[in-house]
């Protein structure tokens, strides 16, 4: 492992932690939370909060907006208490010495609409590694996360999230 | 919503009706509450990160920015339509209090595997015109008549 950031190089190491996957997590899609993420993000479109309304279109309940994909269930000391997002200790797990960090870009791929009532198991993977080298190294790190209906074990999305370290 | 897109209709180069959020404290802590994101850098104006930056005011999500595109891109397909993918960088900063507007254009229309599907250019521009999230989007959209 390298000990400064301008010398620092991808491993084969830090290869092999690609597509290693975690445990599962739990996601929870509900009435409630789909609502409160639509009021979130700003949008009116009673398909995010009236479920009447959201049946008579054709959908199983209120539709969850896009790139809303279910709130991590929330176990204290299990989850980051900033983020809500589960600290799990099966997955990827690099030792990198950036102390610098910003979000890099988001991407879902989906498979299904997303409503709620939907409980869904997510697992992550190491994506995808690139070192971007110059004076300043930055290195791109993208996980994916893969969800599946717990009732019926279909992929409904993909996320895929790129963090930059620098 | 607006009046539902058939894949017939649409045309390469026409753009998606813009939206326009100056998003305040009041709106980032409601994002805060529905993403479950609490990082202070997005509503406390006195969280020491903010300083090293040369900032006084806080910083959007970028998730929220992407929920925008999210918006743009949902409208455009229409309650028959189905968003299949869309994904965006974030490029650049945008404070609280200022104007952000969500546009997109379509730049390709094909048929694969039986759906019709419409490729966009999409982004969040600030209010000096910069794209700070520019990114892509495929829509499946209706047929007239299906």
């Amino acid at each position: 492992m390298p000990d400064t950031e301008t010398a620092f190089q991808i491993t084969d190491e830090m290869r092999a932690q690609i597509g290693i996957e975690s445990e599962p997590w739990t996601y929870e899609v509900t009435t409630t939370s789909v609502r409160m993420y639509a009021r979130g993000i700003g949008s009116e479109d009673p398909i995010h909060y009236d479920v009447d309304f959201a049946k008579q279109q054709g959908f199983r309940s209120i539709v969850a907006p896009l790139g809303y994909i279910g709130t991590p269930v929330y176990l204290p000391g299990s989850n980051d208490p900033t983020f809500g997002f589960p600290r799990r200790a099966s997955g990827p797990h690099l030792n990198i010495p950036f102390k610098g960090l910003l979000d890099g870009g988001t991407e879902t791929e989906y498979f299904d609409v997303i409503c709620a009532g939907d409980v869904l198991e997510e697992t992550s993977h190491l994506a995808d590694l690139k070192l971007r080298e110059g004076a300043r190294p930055m290195l791109f790190i993208t996980n994916e996360s893969v969800y599946k209906d717990k009732a019926t074990g279909k992929v409904v999305a993909k996320q895929r999230l790129t963090s930059i370290h620098m | 919503m607006a009046q539902q897109a058939y894949f017939e209709d649409v045309e390469v180069g026409q753009q998606l009706p813009p939206i326009k959020i100056t998003p305040d404290k009041q709106q980032l802590v409601k994002f805060a509450a529905g993403s479950g994101d609490f990082n202070p850098l997005h509503f406390d104006e006195k969280f020491p990160m903010l300083k090293p930056m040369g900032l006084t005011e806080n910083i959007v999500h970028g998730r929220f920015k992407y929920a925008q595109v999210g918006r743009a891109v949902f409208a455009f397909a229409g309650y028959k339509g189905r968003v299949k993918r869309f994904g965006v960088s974030y490029r650049g900063m945008d404070l609280l209090n200022r104007e952000i507007t969500v546009g997109g254009v379509v730049t390709a229309k094909r048929e694969e595997n039986g759906e019709h599907l419409v490729d966009l250019d999409v982004w969040t521009e600030d209010a000096e015109g910069k794209k700070t999230t520019p990114g892509t989007a495929v829509v499946a959209l209706p047929k007239r008549g299906s």
